[in-house]
This record gives structure tokens, sequence and C-alpha cells, in this order.
């Protein structure tokens, strides 16, 4: 039974003709009965209202001072958002209830009268949360405080931001000791973690799994193209003029794609076909932010049609009149591809309505994987991440800023934080070494101590230099470097090196990696910001750019985005190549594929490794088709050409797609298996993972990319000083240097161990390689063929537009020497 | 390009010709002036990571003894009798008071086995104390002038400080490395301590210091060093 509400909330919903919802009244219930809460709701459920009807609750009937509601969001834009939508309602229900939000923005003056005199509501971001628990007083200021709000908490604690959450959440459970939690989340595969998640830091308290009642379930349908479908690539040109005829039938169209590029082309794409001139935008991370924000309020006023967009709209904020959600390329994951519907149609009782569009033919079978989980409601949300050591080495010293803590204490606490709880004392304190003194085996610093130690035992910062470093220092976003894009009148191109003035000024068109320019040569054209432009020259870490004639320009290669197939929608992919019966269901060109690929070769089947070795041109190839992601596969392709090189089958290179591996060489790999001079259980043994995987992270560059992350998180390098902020380059520059260093003198730093742990589940992905490799044990199944294999044909079709991987043993350095040594014999 | 024409070419030491006399240059980024016996080592930057550590920033404290590694194996290949610091041999002023114990005996085993000239650089600025070997603003031998800072309009002048480093982009892959770089009349070591980055020698910091049609360019590689077209720079 609930609580009946208090008469001025009452009389505001009967107001507005509502009454409050079965779960919002939940989450009240939780609350007045000293439980936390995890509320599981989809999108339109009225979760805002659901995670602080409490507070107006209790401080309609308590108006007492001080924090007592603190709500963390994972995007600033999110917290701006809530803000608004929570300070309506108190001012029509007329309580003296001040909320208000604190991010980056908030003016220093500001947030100074917010730590002496708090309002009831505080609306922030994790990293917000870390300046306010490292400040001396944060015991005063979190004192009072009844109420925290999680929301988006799946989004949150997929990442390092979760991580550094649990740890604030773990101290101020430790400050406030009436604290009760509500957590907010979209449906996710494993609701039981995420409530453990809540738990941890208040072990004491009941806490509550609460699910809102399901809205009506998504109407979702993959294109069915009168098209060729393409055999590979990611550019889905081919339903550009069918896309645009949808657009026009519904009223907002939001076009998800999975990276930049893709959304530059598809962008492109549309307007070069928009006879009709529809308002159609884009949107995406590289843009500048005055760009974003004009789409997004065009957006929110309905005077756009369409908007082709990545990640970037993902969560948060209510869009308006969203009607239908198109996915151009591959789904990648259910849970994903459910939140992505969920953006259309913020009312739960209207279904939404999306519809997939596969790029190439591996993408149907994916995107129909997708239906059917979808259809299902499974999710496959990643889990909650287990805690880095670059995260806890921050959180270590953000603690010595607050107060002097002792390090049996710290590591306590540390342990009631999910993604810690399992934390070996023998970590926490070399960790705790290398906030202090660097944690170097040459104890070379102790007299540059970043934390000492009190008569008392008692850990504190060494001096104020540290805090202040530390506080500019804060969070784990790290950005690849960056520099801005800035359009300028070309000066043409002669052939050779060009020196002459160009135009100086210009419209700052957004950003980019600045690995990318690395790539470019002057003159050579891309798109960006759905203009194709032509390089001109990097300046001041800016990047000069002109508009090109070209029609036909350099498109930044498909990086592959951030998301990796699923291992629920691979095993699904493959469970369908593996059921003929259901084939129908296919669009014919698909189906004719794979019947095909059954007369000529076989079908991988769901339970093993198919690999084919056949010869072509002065080549002979072997390609496997685990569909384990693009990153996975690079890692066993870097792993079995050192194999192969070692068995003397001379490998050439490989090319890496999200469904299958190209490894080809001079050797005749069909012979050497036959003869029984290979043996592919040894070749994909799980041995891989030992000691060719140590020899090749002393080579990989992929190390030192996660590298810098750890070491800026952790704080051995800075992000930026006041006053003499460091170019991007140096930066990365400086990084290289440290981490070769470090790891010729101490391959055992705890940082090395972070970064090694980081790379496993990140840019090498060796989890889940460890774990295919487990699972096919044993059940290779090789099919020697005299020529290419249909299933083949897209991954050998990549070769020239993915990235190729030259031989495993051979550096690159050695590989460009080489190139330098013919340059040099030319000369001569 | 074959690998057995690769090695045979690798046989052959590359030689630098500079205002009329010769010069090995060593893949570590040390100029062996056989002529003279004397190697030439340009922005050794020792303690450089420790300095960081002073400001806060526990960098590992391990760049000096690899610089000295270096260092000494280059001496004991060239059997050099002198050796030639061309400036910011040290990262601070005083940073020799730094020095581990371990580190200081071995720049002390440097200094013991041959003349040492320490020419005085920006981060360096005066004498080191305690240091074997001399400490001189410049120096001219056999026509040529040593210094830190390069500077237009000295014949055979020899200088270091602005880390100098090639990016080329052959065959659709880009490399980027220290290198040794000259016009005949200047010529700019590459710096090689083991903390130092390098700066593109397109970049502003070389601006009108060099007769560009008559640049030669060395880049650093693992086992030798090759020289490069300058038509083949890129930014």
């Amino acid at each position: 039974m609930h609580t009946p509400l208090p008469p001025v909330i009452a009389d505001w919903f009967a107001r507005k003709n509502w009454s409050p919802r079965a779960h919002q009244l939940d989450v009240l219930s939780s609350w007045q009965e000293g439980a936390s809460a995890l509320l599981i709701a989809p999108t339109g459920a009225g979760k805002t209202l659901a995670g602080f009807l409490p507070t107006l609750v209790d401080l309609a009937a308590n108006p007492v001072e001080g924090l007592h509601t603190l709500y963390i969001s994972p995007l600033k834009a999110l917290a701006v958002d809530v803000q608004r939508n929570l300070t309506n309602p108190i001012a029509e229900m007329g309580l003296a209830i001040s909320a208000e939000t604190r991010t980056g923005d908030t003016p220093a003056s500001r947030r100074a009268r917010q730590r002496s005199k708090p309002p009831h509501i505080l609306l922030t971001t994790p990293e917000q949360l870390c300046l306010l628990i490292s400040h001396p007083h944060a015991h005063l200021f979190f004192g009072s405080l009844r109420r925290i709000v999680l929301d988006e908490l799946h989004a949150l604690v997929t990442s390092k931001r979760g991580e550094l959450l649990s740890l604030c959440l773990a101290r101020i459970a430790a400050l406030a000791p009436d604290l009760a939690i509500t957590a907010l989340s979209a449906t996710v595969a494993r609701p039981d973690l995420l409530r453990d998640w809540i738990v941890r830091p208040l072990p004491r308290r009941e806490t509550r799994l609460l699910h809102a009642s399901g809205g009506a379930p998504p109407q979702l349908e993959i294109l069915r193209t009168m098209e060729h479908l393409p055999w590979a690539g990611h550019s889905s040109v081919y339903a550009h003029r069918e896309l645009y005829a949808i657009i026009r039938a519904h009223r907002t169209t939001l076009l998800f794609v999975n990276t930049r590029s893709q959304a530059e082309l598809l962008f492109q794409g549309l307007w070069a076909i928009n006879d009709e001139a529809l308002p159609i935008a884009l949107h995406h991370g590289s843009l500048s932010v005055e760009q974003r924000r004009k789409v997004e309020s065009a957006m929110v006023e309905g005077r756009l049609k369409a908007v082709v967009c990545t990640s970037t709209l993902d969560l948060g904020i209510d869009w308006g009149d969203v009607d239908l959600v198109v996915q151009v390329g591959a789904p990648k994951g259910s849970s994903r591809m459910l939140q992505r519907i969920g953006r259309a149609n913020h009312r739960l009782d209207e279904p939404s309505k999306a519809i997939l569009v596969p790029s190439n033919r591996f993408e149907v079978l994916e995107c129909e994987a997708a239906l059917e989980a979808v259809a299902e409601g499974h999710q496959d949300s990643e889990d909650p991440v287990a805690g880095g050591y670059d995260v806890l080495a921050q959180h270590i010293l953000g603690m010595g800023c607050a107060e002097p803590f002792l390090a049996d204490d710290l590591f306590d606490e540390v342990r009631r934080a999910w993604p810690y709880r399992d934390l070996p004392r023998e970590k926490f304190d070399r960790v705790l070494d290398f906030v202090a003194t660097g944690g170097y085996a040459l104890r070379a610093y102790e007299r540059y101590a970043r934390l000492r130690r009190n008569p008392d035992g008692r850990w504190r910062v060494a001096n104020a230099q540290v805090a202040q470093q530390y506080r500019l220092n804060i969070g784990t976003i790290v950005e690849e470097p960056m520099v801005r894009v800035r359009l300028v009148r070309g000066r043409g191109f002669k052939k050779g090196r060009t020196t002459g003035p160009i135009g100086m000024g210009g419209r700052v068109l957004g950003e980019m990696e600045e690995y990318f320019f690395g790539t470019l040569l002057p003159g050579d054209t891309f798109m960006f910001g759905g203009e194709i432009v032509a390089f001109e020259t990097m300046r001041d870490n800016e990047a000069f750019v002109s508009r090109a004639q070209a029609t036909n320009p350099k498109i930044p290669s498909y990086m592959g985005g951030k998301f990796p197939l699923s291992t629920y929608l691979a095993e699904r992919v493959r469970r369908i190549m593996d059921s003929p019966e259901d084939w129908s269901k296919l669009p014919d060109q698909v189906s004719d594929w794979l019947r095909l690929q059954r007369d000529v070769s076989l079908l991988p089947a769901h339970d093993s490794l198919l690999v084919e070795t056949f010869p072509r041109g002065d080549n002979n190839f072997l390609v496997c088709y685990p569909f384990e992601g693009r990153l996975a596969h690079q890692t066993l392709g870097m792993l079995l050409t050192r194999r192969l090189e070692r068995e003397r089958a001379r490998p050439l290179g490989f090319v890496a797609s999200e469904y299958a591996l190209a490894i080809w060489g001079l050797g005749d790999l069909s012979a050497l298996i036959r003869t029984g001079r290979l043996s592919l259980d040894d070749l994909f043994s799980e041995d891989m993972l030992g000691d060719d995987l140590e020899a090749w992270l002393d080579e990989s560059a992929l190390m030192k990319r996660t590298f810098r992350n750890c070491a800026i998180i952790a704080g051995l390098i800075e992000r930026r000083h006041p006053g003499k902020e460091k170019s991007g380059r140096q930066i990365t520059m400086s990084s290289d240097l440290i981490y070769d260093v470090l790891y010729a003198h101490e391959p055992d730093h705890i940082l090395i161990q972070a970064t090694r742990r980081d790379a496993a589940r990140g840019l090498l992905d060796i989890e889940r390689l460890g774990q295919m490799l487990a699972r096919i044990r044993a059940h290779i199944v090789h099919k020697p063929l005299p020529r290419i294999s249909p299933l083949a044909v897209p991954v050998l079709l990549d070769i020239g537009k993915e990235p190729i991987f030259g031989e495993g043993r051979e550096s690159a350095m050695a590989e460009a020497a080489d190139e330098l040594l013919r340059e040099a014999m030319g000369r001569d | 390009m074959n690998r057995s024409l690769a090695e045979a070419i690798s046989d052959e030491t590359p030689m630098l010709h500079f205002a009329g006399h010769d010069f090995e240059p060593l893949p570590s980024g040390g100029l062996y002036w056989h002529a003279q016996r004397t190697l030439l080592v340009a922005d050794l930057h020792f303690e450089k990571m420790a300095s960081f550590a002073r400001r806060g920033q526990l960098l590992p404290p391990y760049d000096t003894g690899m610089t000295l590694a270096r260092l000494e194996a280059d001496l004991a290949l060239t059997k050099a009798s002198r050796l030639v610091a061309l400036g910011d041999s040290f990262h601070r002023a005083n940073a020799s008071s730094l020095l581990t114990q371990t580190d200081r005996m071995r720049l002390d085993g440097v200094t013991a086995s041959l003349d040492c000239i320490w020419l005085l650089g920006n981060h360096d600025p005066a004498p080191h104390e305690g240091i074997g070997g001399v400490c001189l603003p410049g120096l001219e031998v056999a026509g040529l002038t040593f210094t830190h800072e390069p500077r237009r309009g000295v014949a055979g002048l020899v200088a270091g400080h602005l880390h100098p480093a090639a990016h080329v982009r052959i065959a659709g892959r880009s490399t980027r490395r220290p290198c040794f770089v000259h016009d005949g009349r200047l010529l700019i070591l590459p710096a090689y301590g083991a903390s130092t980055g390098a700066l593109n020698i397109l970049s502003p910091a070389f601006a009108g210091l060099f007769d560009w049609p008559s640049l030669e360019v060395t880049m650093l590689g693992r086992e030798r060093t090759y020289p490069v077209s300058p038509r083949r720079l890129i930014s």
C-alpha cells in the first residue's frame, strides 16, 4: 500500500489530469521504508519524476536546510535538461525547494556559494562529484545528504567513469549516514549485477529492484531493398534513394550510424538527392559545439525532417517528435538497438518504430539476428567493469586532498565500491605507493612525495600544489589529441612542397583526431561537416582546409566504431547460418549467397570454427570466421602470423573484419595442413595468449596508446596546467617515451599492469579472443578449396579498404626502414 | 627492395659529409668524427624525468641511466678519445646534484676515461658542479664551430638545441624519426637523451636557418641511419 501523497503534490497531479504511475509510487515507498532502489524503465516512462518524487514529498513535509538530494548524470546536458524539467513542477507546486546544476560551466562564484550554502537538490556529473568529495570540508557538505539519484546508470557502469563514480559513492556513504540510493537504468542483461553495484557502498540498506511496466513492443523491420546488396563496405550508398523516400514519409526521422565517416557519407548522399530541400541535419562528436547546439535546438523545435547522427544522440535528452528511428549499418547489439529505437516516440503506450538498413550481406544476417533478439526482448548489454588501477590512483590522491587517511580504512572503503570488491591488498598498497612516490623499485623520489605520512600513520597530500594538480587533472575521459579544422581560402596545389602563404582566418568547422592528419598529404581531400575539403597544412595545432572541387573525396578510413559485435548477436548470426530452414526470411540475394557457400565449401557451424584455405594469385589464403569483432580478429591475426612465420608458411599480411579474418602468404597452406606439417589445432591453441602475446605486446603501438590513457588518469602525466596547456602532440610524444623507459626497466610496474588489463579488454580484446579459442578447441573444421569461397569474398574485398597488417615479427619501423632504404637507393 | 640488397648496403656505413669533413652518423643520434677521434652528442637532458618529479609528476627515474648506457655503448664502439656534448646535457641548472649514486658513478666513469667538453646550453647555462671535464660556451676545432644554439651566417657551425626530426611518407606509410640535418654550412644534431622528444624540421622553429635546395637529411633507424630526400618531407 502506498502512503498518500502530500496535498500540494496530489493537487498538482490532479490539476494536470495525471495520476502517478505505479513505479513512481514504488520508488517513493522504497524510500519511505528506508530502502534503496534500482528502477529499470524504458525511455518515456517518467523516470525523472520517479527519481525525484521522494525528495519532493520529503521536503514538502519537512522543509530543512542543506543538501538533500544529489543527482548524477553521465551528460552535462542531461543534468541541465533534468533541472529544467524539475524546476517547473516545483514552481507549479509552490514548493520552496532549490534545485541547481553544477558542471564545468558553472561560474566559480556560484560553485563557491554552492559549497557554503548548498541547494536542496544538486544536479551534477561524476567528475564534479570527485571535486566535491576531495574538498577538505566534504564531510560538512555531505553530512545532511539523504538521497543520491543515479541516472542512466547502465551507461556509466561500463566505463572508467563508472569506476570513479563507484569510489565516490563508497566515500559519500561513509560521510552521509542516512543515505539511500535510487538508480535509474534502461533495461540491461544483468539487473542483479546493477543492483549489487548500488548495494555495495550501503551493505546494510535493503535495495529493491523495481521494473516499470514495459511499453508497447517496438515495431522493427529490415529495409527490403530493391537494389543490389553490396558484398562488403559500410557506405550504404545503395539505400540512399530508399532512405530519402522513407524520410519524406515520416514526420521526423533519426538516422543512427556507427562512425563519423559513415555519418558524413550518408549526410552527403542524402543531400545529393534532396530535390525538395528537406531540412536534414548532421550531428556528431567532431562538429563544433555551436553547430551541434544549433541542430539540437532546431530538433527540439520540430524544424527538422531528419538528423543523421552517431552515438552522440544515444542518451538522454528528449528530442521532441521523432516518429522513426533508422539504424544504418550493423546494429552491433540488441540492447544498444533497443535504446536507439527508444529515441523514437517518447509515449509509452505507442510502439516505437524503427528500420534497420544493413550496409552489406553479412550485416543482413546481423540485422536479422538483432530483429529476433529485440522481438524476444533479449538484452546483451555489457556488464559493469572491474576497477582499474589508474582510476584508483586518482581517487587515492583525491582522498589525500580531502583529509588524512589510514591505509587500512581507505582500503576497506575502496572495497565497498563494486568494481573494487575483490581488490587484493597488495595491489592497493602498490597503487598507494605509486601515488605517493611513483612506485618505482629505484626509490629516487622520496623527497618529491605527493602523499606523506603523519606521525600518527595517516597519509595526507604533501602540499597545496599537488592538490591543485589533482583538481586540474580530474576525471577519466581522455580525449584523443585533437586539432581544430579551419576553413581557409585554397592556394591550389602544384607538385611538390608548397611554401607560399595561404589565407589566414576563416571559420572553424570542428575538430578531428590528430592522427588522421598524420596520414594526409597537402591536397588530399576528405569529407568534413558535410563538405568535401582539401587538406592544406598544419599550423599551430590547427589543420587548415579549403573547399575542394573534387567529387570523389578521400574519405576517412572506416575506423570500425567503438562497439564490437556483441557475443550474443554473433552467436545468433552463427545459428542463422547454420539453419538453412530459416533462410526463407532472408533476402534472396543473401540466401542464394549462403546456398552457394554450402555447395562449394561449408557453412560455419554455430559450435565450431570453419577454416578455409585456397590459392589466389601468387598467394595462399587462410580465411576463418570467428564472428568475434574486428579488435579480437586483429589480435588473432597478429598472433597467427607470428606462428605461421615460425612454421615457415611465410605469411605476408592479414585483414580483419567484424566477422572474419583472412591471412595470406607464400606457403601452400592447404598442402602444409594435408601433410601434417601444420596443425590447425596447434595453430589456434590458446597458448598463443602466452609468450607470443608477450612478444607482440613489446612492440605494439596499441599498448602505448593505452598507456597514455592510464598515465593521464593515474596522474603520472598532466593533462593541462594553468596557463601552459600542452598541445596534444607533446603529450603523445612524451607518454611514448615514458612507456619505453618504464617498460624497459620495470615491466611489472603497477601502471604497466593497468595498461595490460585495459588493453586486454579494450583495443586488443584479448578477453573475447580467449573465450573464442576455448570454445573452438578441438572443433576446427578445415576446408581446402581450389579457389575463393563465396563467404570469403567480403573480407577479401576489404583488402585495400581496411588497414592491412604486415608480418607480425617485423616491427613497423623495420618496414619503414626498408622503404627508406629503397628511397636512399633511388637517390644514389 | 630485396633483403640481401638491404643487407649489402647496411654493411657499408653511410657517411655524412659536411663542410669538408667526414662524419659517421650513429643510429643512437651520436656523430663520430674519425679524424679527430671525437664523439659528438647533443641534448642529453640528463635528469629530465627527475626534474618533472620535482614539480609533482613522478616520471620513471630511469632516463639518465638509459642515456648513459647509450653513451657507454657508443664510446666502446667508436673508441673515441674525446666527447663533445653540444649543450643541454642536464635538463636543469644544478641537476647534477640530483643524480642517483649509481648514475653518478657511471658518469664519473665516462668522464675519467676520455676528454669531455660540455658546451653550455639554455637548460644548463652555468658550468656543472662536480662533473669531470670542462664546461665551455663554445668550441672551434679544425675550422668548425661548435655551439648549442644554431644560427645563420657562420660557415661550418655544428649545433643541437632544436631536436630535429624528419617526417616522411613513402608508399602510403609515414614515419617520423629524429634526424641529422645540414645544408653544407649549418649542421644540427638530433637530441641524444632517452627522454627527449623531437621537432619536425618543417616546423617554424627551423624557418630561415637552412638553405633548402642544399638540404641533406639523415634519419635514425634502429640499426643504422638512412639518408632521405628532402622532397619526401611532410609536415
